[in-house]
């Protein structure tokens, strides 16, 4: 392992009141690489996404994005640092425009003129398939095209790091196929990704390495089907349907 | 020291009446989410529906204030169902927005109305009871008394209405979580209307209770609205306890600030601004209150 | 293309209708504009405060009280030649716009509604208590900035003052700023996951604001001759938020003709007393239940649909003016 990991996190804690949402949590990520990270529901994923990207404050732990600690920072310092994630449920700019939800991205970097946001902004539109959109208000897009739209924003503050969560949740079968081939095409053009997902036959099918959160720790960290095949990881899916959350 | 009595008892009726406006503020804010900017032309309204009974019906005073909470429950539900409703749907865009606007278009409406119905000046409703308690030093005419004493029985009655009754427990189940509410069989559409209406009522009554006190006036609501938002602010949005707690301190400071800082008009504006400053404070530092719960949203 | 050039027409011609309306009205309604000048520039910057950049704020009155005051008290207490004196008024306004707009950061909805209504109540109070300073209640007299009895040159330097305000919003709303304040009151999480210093910009718009009613305060107060902390009431703040939200939250030149509209027809119905404002309540309630997004975007919407049957309305109609 190289001495400074593209992305690395250490200790990573949040406690709210009395639950530990995320205790203890470390892992690093080489440059280009693509971690799927998976566990059943309310075991944290989503809260380490939301720490790893500025969106809440770590209790504990910290966060090096190339070498710099940058656990506790605002959401735009992350995203600016090309630290870049999607959310679970969409969040687009309802009331603007295709175009002008791609480039409002592109343009909080100040050294960026609209002129060439907007060609970006026409690359990314060509890669998701979604030129004819363009002028379209946001909120008028199907479920599906919001969701791609939501990749589209991410690509646009040019990241380092991609962060996908739940980026196949209540996607039609046919776009799921897209989206799992978009990924694949980012990850070969060099995009480093962490992939956040219930579907562990899309996750299986684009990454080859895998994170295992349950009740906020990390359980298995390692090759897909190594960690599927392991115990415990096992234990915490069936386990977790009966248990209380 | 009997004066401090004299004005300590007249700030605890003031804010026990101020309390009961506060409480249906805080209970509309904390089941529909929204701040009812118009809940002192509510409070108005109540005045003179009660008087209008009174004088109509020939109804006996505290008759007048049942009724006018009756009319003005009726009221809220109607406002609710034709102007608050559209907002559960997709149809209104920016609901923060629409509430505030139309809730202060409701108080525009209504004090204006007002005031060509019923005209600017002061109309004075009977006595619940004449005469005044002495005792001692003290002097507290009966209907202040009689006001204060409604004013805790309502606010007790409301408490446990909302902990004991199921009715109360369905209205707090939906102000901790609509979906979890819907999910267990609560129609939450159903409980806005009713707390919409209960809130009114509420407002209408601390009106008509205090009415024989300070006489009726178009603009009778003003002051009380901005006090019930400052007490819904210090006491915790969604608790009783706290409107009653915050409406007891306000009606303190301003009554001892009046009686004691020298200058009448200094003392009016800075008693009045003294609470705007407890607000203020009280979002800066403790944006629940003293007793609100913490997990309402503020952003 | 065909509905923002009948957008434009429309406010050129009424532009026009301003300019030349001195001429053929006689002083009542000349008046009667150059008050509702004032109005136009609240509005219409309480309008991007609100509409634009979701601040919903109650302490805009407050900021023209602040104007006023202090440019008029800044020549008769401190002694300071006018020009300078409104100079600093204006920095005060900067400075307190920045202030406020700091605190409010975190407050949204109904809190900010609130957090700002307690800050213009302190502020109107601290007017009428200190009547030593302010002359209370009496009134402070402001003195005027044209010789002669005449209100013309005020009608004509309220209405450069609406339109400098309307082009320089226009211009910040054309400029990414503009697409960042949208941003950031559609979803401010997810501006900020965007890169945007969601901080910054929520204190810019509010000093930005704050300056244009401050100047709109400075106006009246050189226009009437006299100040009262009553301009700072809430029913003053209501009449803003009714006039914005009847022309249009979200369109500029809606609000400034919301104003106009508004001011000018409780002025011709002063005959029927407060019917008119009972009138201008139910408009509120009707309009935002019907017309959520104001009347004079409404009428664009109409214009639009006669202009061109097949209404995809394109990315730049949607900056019509």
């Amino acid at each position: 392992m190289p001495a400074d990991p593209f992305f690395a996190v250490a200790g990573l804690a949040k406690h709210f009141g009395g639950i530990h949402a995320v205790e203890d949590l470390s892992f690093t990520l080489a440059r280009g690489e693509i971690l799927g990270l998976i566990g059943p529901n309310g075991s944290g994923k989503t809260t380490t996404i939301n720490m790893v990207t500025g969106a809440l404050k770590p209790d504990g732990g910290s966060i090096s994005v190339e070498g710099t600690d940058m656990a506790g920072q605002a959401a735009q310092l992350f995203a600016r640092r090309g630290v870049a994630r999607t959310f679970q449920v969409p969040r687009l700019f309802r009331r603007m425009t295709v175009m002008e939800n791609l480039i409002v991205p592109a343009l909080s970097d100040a050294s960026e003129h609209r002129s060439s946001a907007e060609e970006r902004a026409r690359g990314v539109l060509a890669f998701l398939r979604l030129e004819h959109l363009a002028g379209e208000y946001a909120r008028a897009l199907s479920g599906g095209q919001q969701k791609l739209l939501e990749l589209g924003r991410a690509l646009m503050l040019k990241p380092r790091l991609l962060l996908l969560d739940e980026p196949f949740a209540g996607v039609h079968p046919k776009l799921l196929e897209q989206i799992i081939e978009h990924i694949r095409t980012l990850n070969r053009d060099g995009h480093t990704i962490v992939l956040v997902d219930h579907n562990l036959d899309a996750v299986q099918s684009i990454v080859s390495r895998v994170l295992v959160m349950a009740r906020g720790r990390k359980i298995a960290d390692g090759a897909v089907a190594e960690v599927l095949r392991n115990a415990e990881v096992v234990r915490a899916y069936t386990g977790s349907r009966a248990g209380a959350q | 020291m009997s004066y401090f009595l004299l004005l300590a008892v007249n700030g605890l009726v003031v804010g026990l009446i101020y309390a009961l406006v506060a409480s249906g503020l805080t209970l509309v804010f904390s089941v529909l989410k929204v701040v009812n900017f118009g809940h002192g032309s509510l409070y108005m309204l109540g005045g003179y529906a009660s008087y209008y009974l009174i004088s109509g019906l020939g109804l006996h005073p505290l008759l007048g204030v049942v009724g006018a909470m009756v009319a003005l429950f009726v009221f809220g539900v109607v406002f609710e169902r034709l102007v608050i409703a559209p907002m559960y749907t997709d149809k209104v865009e920016r609901k923060d927005e629409y509430a505030i606007i139309v809730t202060f278009g409701l108080t525009i409406l209504i004090t204006n109305l007002a005031l060509v119905v019923f005209g600017p000046f002061a109309k004075s409703p009977p006595s619940f009871m004449t005469g005044a308690l002495i005792a001692g030093p003290l002097i507290l005419p009966y209907d202040r008394l009689i006001a204060a004493i409604a004013a805790v029985v309502l606010l007790v009655g409301l408490s446990l209405f909302l902990k004991r009754t199921a009715l109360g427990q369905a209205l707090d189940a939906v102000s901790q979580s609509r979906e979890s509410a819907a999910v267990i069989g609560i129609d939450p559409k159903r409980m806005y209307t009713v707390a919409f209406g209960l809130g009114s009522a509420l407002a209408g009554g601390a009106g008509a209770l205090i009415a024989p006190v300070f006489a009726l006036s178009p603009s009778m609501g003003d002051l009380p609205a901005v006090q019930a938002f400052i007490i819904i602010v210090l006491g915790g949005m969604g608790s009783v306890g706290g409107s009653i707690a915050g409406g007891i301190l306000l009606g303190l400071v301003q009554s001892l600030g009046v009686g004691y800082l020298p200058d009448p008009n200094r003392a009016l504006a800075y008693t009045q601004a003294f609470g705007a400053l407890l607000l203020i404070v009280t979002l800066l530092v403790r944006p629940t209150g003293l007793f609100g719960r913490s997990h309402l949203r503020l952003e | 293309m065909g509905s923002l050039s009948v957008s434009r027409a429309l406010q050129a011609v009424l532009l026009v209708v301003a300019l030349f309306l001195p001429l053929a009205a006689g002083p009542y309604w000349i008046h009667v504009g150059a008050i509702a000048w004032y109005y136009a520039m609240l509005a219409a910057s309480w309008a991007l405060l609100a509409g634009f950049a979701g601040q919903f704020s109650f302490a805009h009155v407050a900021f023209a009280a602040l104007g006023g005051y202090a440019s008029a008290l800044g020549v008769s207490l401190l002694g300071l030649p006018p020009a300078v004196s409104m100079v600093f008024a204006i920095v005060l306004a900067i400075v307190t716009g920045a202030l406020i707009g700091a605190l409010v950061l975190r407050l949204s909805g109904p809190y900010l509604a609130l957090f700002t209504l307690a800050i213009s109540e302190i502020f109107r109070l601290i007017l009428v208590a200190e009547e030593d300073l302010t002359r209370g209640m009496l009134g402070l007299p402001v003195p005027g900035l044209f010789s002669g009895q005449s209100d013309v040159p005020y009608y004509y330097l309220g209405l450069a003052l609406v339109v400098a305000a309307l082009l320089a919003m226009n211009w910040l709303l054309s400029t990414r700023v503009g697409l960042f304040l949208r941003a950031i009151r559609e979803d401010e999480g997810a501006a900020r996951a965007s890169g945007i210093d969601t901080t910054r910009y929520k204190i810019l718009v509010f000093v930005v604001t704050s300056v244009i009613a401050a100047i709109a305060g400075i106006y009246y107060g050189h226009f009437i001759g006299i100040l009262t902390p009553n301009i700072a009431i809430l029913p003053e703040m209501g009449l803003v938020i009714a006039m914005a939200v009847i022309g249009g939250i979200e369109s500029l030149p809606g609000a400034v003709i919301g104003a106009v509209v508004v001011f000018l027809l409780s002025e011709s119905l002063r005959a029927y007393g407060e019917w008119r404002f009972v009138l201008m309540g139910l408009a509120l309630i009707l309009v935002q239940r019907f017309a959520q997004n104001g009347l004079y975007p409404m009428i664009e919407q109409w214009s639009r649909t006669r202009a061109r049957p097949r209404a995809a309305a394109s990315v730049e109609d949607r900056h019509a003016g």
